[in-house]
């Protein structure tokens, strides 16, 4: 690096002082331009939203057509989609999407979360250099994969193989179209994120701490799990939020696997299920009216689950967080 | 560990391999019937549940049997291959040797079946123009009984066949009948020619608007689906002389009540789109008839057994 602290300074002084305004004037316009540029993009959050719920409460406020007004509480509680004729009912029921959707994230968070966090481990602190670089490659390719090619892996070759799973269990399946068919694509999905993010977590833990466990008579797999992983949680935990997120999210590679159920609560492994997102790109191109804009008040609500789900796990990340070892 | 490590992978190993030399037997076919439909936007699930006599189910999925699973024709296709206990339905096109198509009332699905009418689960695409005095010029008119006869010519055949749909039999080549339609060799590239009606008819209508126009003089054509009511409303009915008004309407229904009062030389049917119900191919089940059927995706009849009794 270059340093000027040798030089004669009085040569270049006036120089300094002559652009100094001018330098001044540069700043303030670059300021100005970032803060343009990140308003600009905190004005695309806003204009969705505003957008999404404009669309999202028609179906609550208007008459929809002389249809009738679709019952809040209802569509907040339902146990079945649609009670009643296409374009003609208007007893949309969400309830039991909202309680898929939470189900089936939770289940694959518990698929992803030891999974991803002990292959971080493993990239950060076991793996020789070379393994652990190709290793990290690996991650971040998984990571850029499309859902949609997710999707059709998962249909093509998972959903034959959970179907024999579930005749070998002694049960029956729609074709392998169930909970556990999404909860294993939404675990591939978000494993990505979960390692990268641990991964960082983990190797930003103080080396003083891991030398200090070892000086005291720790085994490294000691030092690993009890020390490492614990003072990292906090930022574990971040990465398991952002899993969350894209799981909450998913729509396309979930409908392909879900077998989309019209009525719900549907918990069973193997019996097919519905999300949010899966209902709402269902159908999207084909239908119109009421049945459209009932897809936007689902845009809503899953803005709302997510929203209620990313304060919540915050929340209890501080919690987690503030205990330390 | 390691041990418990290699002991965890063999039965994992075990459980797949156990999973995958599972076969169903014959013998003791007898499981819960899966149903799969499309949903409720669909026209072949329209087509379908008109066919087997449920036409209150085309729009509702509140009157089928609890536990269905709606997929797309891919995934319905697909979920055949795999779903032993199963039962779906596609286009007649779609059908291929990795599903079991089954008969209709004894009938089996080809198309010769559905051309000669004795194969009944299907729907007919038809389409009517505007009446004969009711044409915006003489140009327009002699331009569309100009598409009318490639319509059902073989060469229009060929294009229908090719969107999926089984064409009415035909005679004669369009190059056979151009000369009786001298509009066609001038330069219609001013002229408009639109065409609205059935959305499910969508695909087989632009292909066959886009294999017209440069056999007719790069006439212009525009092809604006909105359902099959507005095949006569756009043309004879309260829209004709509308901003929406159309020279030819098409319908994925037979015509019906005031829509049959018009001319019946302004009528005419192009295709069918015949509809399959499909099952696995270990299923032993052969034929249904549309009560079964029914019975079937209105949740009357639940095991597999209670068909294989008779």
């Amino acid at each position: 690096m270059h340093t000027q602290t040798d030089t004669p300074l009085p040569t270049k002084l006036p120089n300094i002082k002559a652009s100094s305004k001018n330098r001044r004037i540069q700043d303030t316009l670059i300021k100005g331009l970032l803060l343009a540029i990140a308003l600009l993009s905190a004005s695309f959050i806003i204009l969705i939203a505003v957008f999404v719920t404009t669309r999202g409460i028609i179906p609550f406020i208007t008459d929809n057509n002389q249809l009738g007004r679709v019952d809040v509480v209802g569509f907040l509680t339902g146990r079945v989609w649609l009670g009643g004729a296409t374009f003609i009912s208007t007893a949309y029921g969400a309830g039991y999407l909202i309680v898929n959707t939470l189900y089936v994230v939770f289940l694959s968070l518990l698929v992803s979360f030891p999974v991803g966090v002990l292959t971080a481990l493993f990239i950060a602190k076991i793996a020789p250099a070379a393994l652990s670089h190709a290793m990290r490659t690996i991650v971040e390719l998984l990571a850029s994969i499309p859902s949609i090619v997710y999707g059709l892996v998962a249909a093509g070759v998972f959903l034959p193989w959970i179907h024999s799973l579930a005749r070998a269990m002694g049960t029956q399946s729609s074709g392998g179209n169930s909970t556990f068919a999404v909860v294993i694509v939404l675990a591939m999905m978000s494993l990505p994120t979960i390692t990268a993010v641990s991964e960082v977590a983990i190797r930003s833990v103080d080396k003083n701490l891991e030398h200090a466990s070892l000086a005291l008579g720790a085994s490294p797999t000691q030092t690993h799990f009890k020390v490492v992983l614990a003072a990292a949680k906090s930022g574990i935990f971040a990465g398991a939020i952002l899993a969350v997120g894209r799981a909450l999210g998913e729509a396309t590679a979930v409908s392909l696997v879900a077998g989309s159920s019209r009525s719900g609560p549907n918990l069973g492994l193997f019996d097919i299920t519905a999300t949010i997102t899966s209902t709402m790109l269902e159908g999207m191109k084909e239908t119109s009216g009421i049945d459209y804009d009932i897809r936007f008040s689902l845009g809503v609500l899953l803005m709302a689950v997510i929203l209620i789900t990313n304060f919540l796990l915050n929340f209890i990340k501080r919690k987690v967080g503030k205990i330390h070892v | 560990m390691k041990k418990g490590i290699i002991l965890l992978v063999l039965m994992l190993l075990a459980l797949a391999a156990y999973g995958c030399s599972t076969t169903s037997d014959d013998e003791t076919f007898d499981g819960n019937i899966n149903i799969y439909t499309r949903d409720t936007s669909s026209g072949t699930r329209d087509g379908f549940m008109r066919g087997i006599g449920f036409p209150e189910a085309s729009g509702n999925d509140a009157v089928l049997a609890s536990g269905f699973a709606t997929q797309n024709n891919l995934g319905i296709m697909n979920a055949m291959t795999v779903d032993e206990y199963g039962i779906g339905y596609v286009s007649l096109a779609s059908v291929n040797d990795t599903i079991k198509a089954l008969f209709f009332e004894g009938v089996e699905p080809t198309e010769e079946n559905v051309i000669n009418d004795s194969y009944g689960l299907k729907r007919p695409f038809v389409f009517m123009t505007r009446a004969e005095d009711d044409w915006a010029s003489e140009e327009i008119k002699q331009i569309a009984d100009a598409f009318v006869a490639f319509l059902e010519s073989l060469d229009g055949s060929d294009v229908i066949a090719d969107q999926g749909a089984v064409p009415l039999p035909s005679s004669y080549r369009w190059n056979d009948v151009a000369a009786d339609h001298p509009i066609c060799a001038q330069d219609n590239s001013a002229l408009t020619l639109r065409f609205g009606g059935s959305d499910s008819i969508t695909r087989i209508a632009e292909a066959l608007s886009d294999a017209f126009s440069p056999r007719c003089g790069n006439v212009v054509t525009v092809n604006d689906h909105t359902g099959s009511s507005d095949a006569f409303k756009r043309t004879q009915g309260d829209e004709k002389d509308g901003v929406n008004a159309k020279e030819i309407g098409y319908s994925s229904r037979p015509f019906r009540n005031e829509e049959l009062e018009t001319d019946p030389e302004t009528r005419g049917q192009l295709a069918w789109d015949a509809i399959v119900a499909i099952v696995h191919k270990d299923n032993p089940v052969n034929s249904l008839t549309a009560a079964q059927l029914r019975d079937i995706y209105a949740g009357d009849i639940t095991r597999w057994s209670e068909l294989l009794e008779d």
